[in-house]
């Protein structure tokens, strides 16, 4: 018998378009709201600050040269006249998946008073939260920009590959939004996520290439265990893409055929992530009003 | 048990007022609660290895059936920990029903209680967007309300202070002033009136008196008698989770008075 016209199947199915009607139709009707919780967002994240949003240009610029004095000058290694941007990269997406998934962890639980006094949607706080990391992306890619002109004097790196940004960043957004809902949902139940998550953080920062590059790292058999940790790492070929199309293909040190390849492996990862959690948030959420 | 049923979204229909706005049918509501608020995973895979995670059912309502047409004004009275909120997370649709079902014809404005959606660190401004998305209205909508939201709550020198400098009555004020402006079908209102000055209550008891003309429906949560007989027809005394007595609201308001002096 065909599996696919089985009255299960067909149940199933029909569950499926159900979730998915009820999904949009909670999206658009609250849309408003995330509009609004990301730019009260924005706006809290800078209150009272001298300069405001102009911190979220300077913060990657800073971290930068914070570990370019750590790292290039006393590990020494700076290896080319690209270790500034190299590291910029990496800083980048990897605090933009940190920025993402740290806020949305408690979010549910800090907004409580919402959330047990109106009927919202909950997964419009994650959301809300994964937009406003995006914004802070656009702003840290002027920071790029500049940066990428201080190396030109030196190295020319300006190539249109770096318009596939646009293309990787919805892999990025939905990667950042499954790891979200998953935490969000657990944080629901158990507190000690926040700190665990915490020293997983400082954990998966050294586990992506960040500061080190793979390639310079050897070949002893505890190197081999790493890349194959690394090949297991999301944020490993998310920042590994991002320096790619920023200044490594027109350097030529990576073909243009892995341009096409290697962003299918984000979706895959994003995809995958966005599933997961979405479903984790959905068999959870009934309960989430008895435990906030 | 019964097929739980959705309330149903906004319609744009006029209903005519004999047919009920709010429906309930035989709604019960009990969830399980552990024993002890487990919230830390170290507790709890000591306890799941030992097999103590207590789970006690807790029954808030039991065989709850009214029901309210347009227009018409409610109050629930009872004790503390009677479930008049539960009843009033019902209507909004926050929580489903163990059994039994609840139908809401029409938009809904929370006013649950006190500030019920605010940000504290956010400034009245921004609270009133964000409240008005929540409620459903879009950017623009709230745009042409905001200067009369301002007016109502008295608060024209402060909408750029964040709440948390404001005073309890200011915040009261603010969370009414929003309720009430975005003109929902029905208005829950629990407990809310009992605060702000003398001044800010009878606007507020003026304002309702204006809306019920208008046909709003209100359904009042209150311990203030006084409050309940003059504002509502109706009045429904919940008791444990179960409708004790339902009717007329000054009949129904002595009863439950007479009961609670009986008690202490």
């Amino acid at each position: 018998m065909n599996i696919f016209k089985s009255p299960k199947f067909s149940a199933f199915k029909a569950k499926a378009k159900e979730v998915y009607i009820k999904q949009k139709r909670e999206l658009i009707k609250n849309k408003n709201i995330v509009v609004q919780l990301v730019k009260r967002g924005i706006k809290l994240q800078y209150r009272n600050s001298a300069i405001g949003v102009l911190w979220t240009i300077l913060n990657p610029l800073l971290n930068m040269f914070v570990m370019y004095l750590v790292f290039g000058t006393i590990f020494k290694y700076n290896d080319d006249s690209t270790y500034l941007l190299y590291l910029l990269c990496g800083n980048i997406i990897f605090n933009t998946m940190r920025a993402a998934t740290t806020q949305s962890l408690p979010i549910l639980v800090y907004n409580r008073g919402l959330l047990t006094k109106n009927k919202i949607s909950y997964n419009v706080f994650p959301l809300s939260c994964n937009l406003s990391a995006i914004v802070n992306f656009l702003f840290s890619f002027i920071a790029l920009l500049a940066v990428m002109l201080f190396v030109s004097i030196k190295t020319p790196v300006f190539g249109p590959a770096i318009f596939m940004t646009i293309l990787m960043l919805p892999a990025l957004f939905l990667f950042n939004y499954g790891m979200s809902l998953i935490l969000s949902a657990l944080y629901v139940f158990f507190r000690d996520v926040m700190h665990f998550y915490n020293v997983f953080l400082t954990l998966w920062m050294y586990l992506t290439p960040i500061f080190y590059k793979l390639q310079n790292l050897g070949e002893s058999w505890k190197v081999l265990v790493i890349r194959v940790v690394m090949k297991l790492n999301p944020m490993a070929h998310f920042v590994e893409y991002f320096r790619d199309i920023v200044y490594r293909i027109k350097l030529g040190t990576v073909a243009e055929a892995s341009v096409y390849s290697g962003l299918g492996t984000l979706y895959l990862w994003g995809i995958a992530f966005a599933l997961l959690g979405t479903a984790i948030f959905e068999l959870t959420k009934k309960n989430f009003i008895f435990s906030i | 048990m019964e097929e739980i049923k959705e309330a149903s979204l906004p319609i744009e229909d006029n209903i005519p007022s004999e047919e009920p706005i709010i429906e309930l049918n035989k709604v019960a509501m009990e969830y399980y609660m552990q024993t002890e608020k487990i919230d830390n995973m170290k507790e709890f895979f000591i306890r799941l290895v030992k097999g103590k995670i207590k789970k006690m059912k807790k029954r808030i309502l039991e065989e709850i059936t009214f029901s309210v047409r347009k227009g018409e004004s409610i109050g629930i009275i009872g004790h503390n920990g009677a479930g008049k909120s539960t009843i009033l997370k019902l209507i909004t649709g926050i929580i489903k029903p163990t059994a039994g079902t609840v139908k809401v014809h029409g938009s809904v404005a929370p006013l649950l209680n006190l500030g019920a959606g605010f940000d504290y660190e956010a400034t009245a401004r921004e609270n009133i967007f964000l409240n008005g998305a929540i409620i459903g209205y879009t950017q623009k909508e709230i745009k042409s309300k905001f200067a009369s939201i301002v007016e109502f709550a008295e608060l024209e020198n402060y909408v750029d202070v964040p709440l948390k400098n404001f005073s309890s009555g200011m915040v009261a004020r603010l969370g009414f002033a929003i309720a009430i402006d975005v003109e929902p079908d029905i208005l829950l209102v629990d407990e809310i009136l009992s605060v702000g000055d003398e001044n800010f209550r009878q606007k507020c008891s003026q304002k309702i008196e204006e809306l019920q003309k208008r046909g709003v429906t209100f359904i009042i949560v209150s311990h203030n008698m006084s409050q309940v007989k003059k504002l509502c027809q109706r009045a429904i005394w919940i008791e444990n989770g179960k409708i004790v007595e339902a009717g007329d609201s000054k009949e129904i308001c002595d009863k439950y008075q007479e009961y609670s002096k009986n008690k202490q």
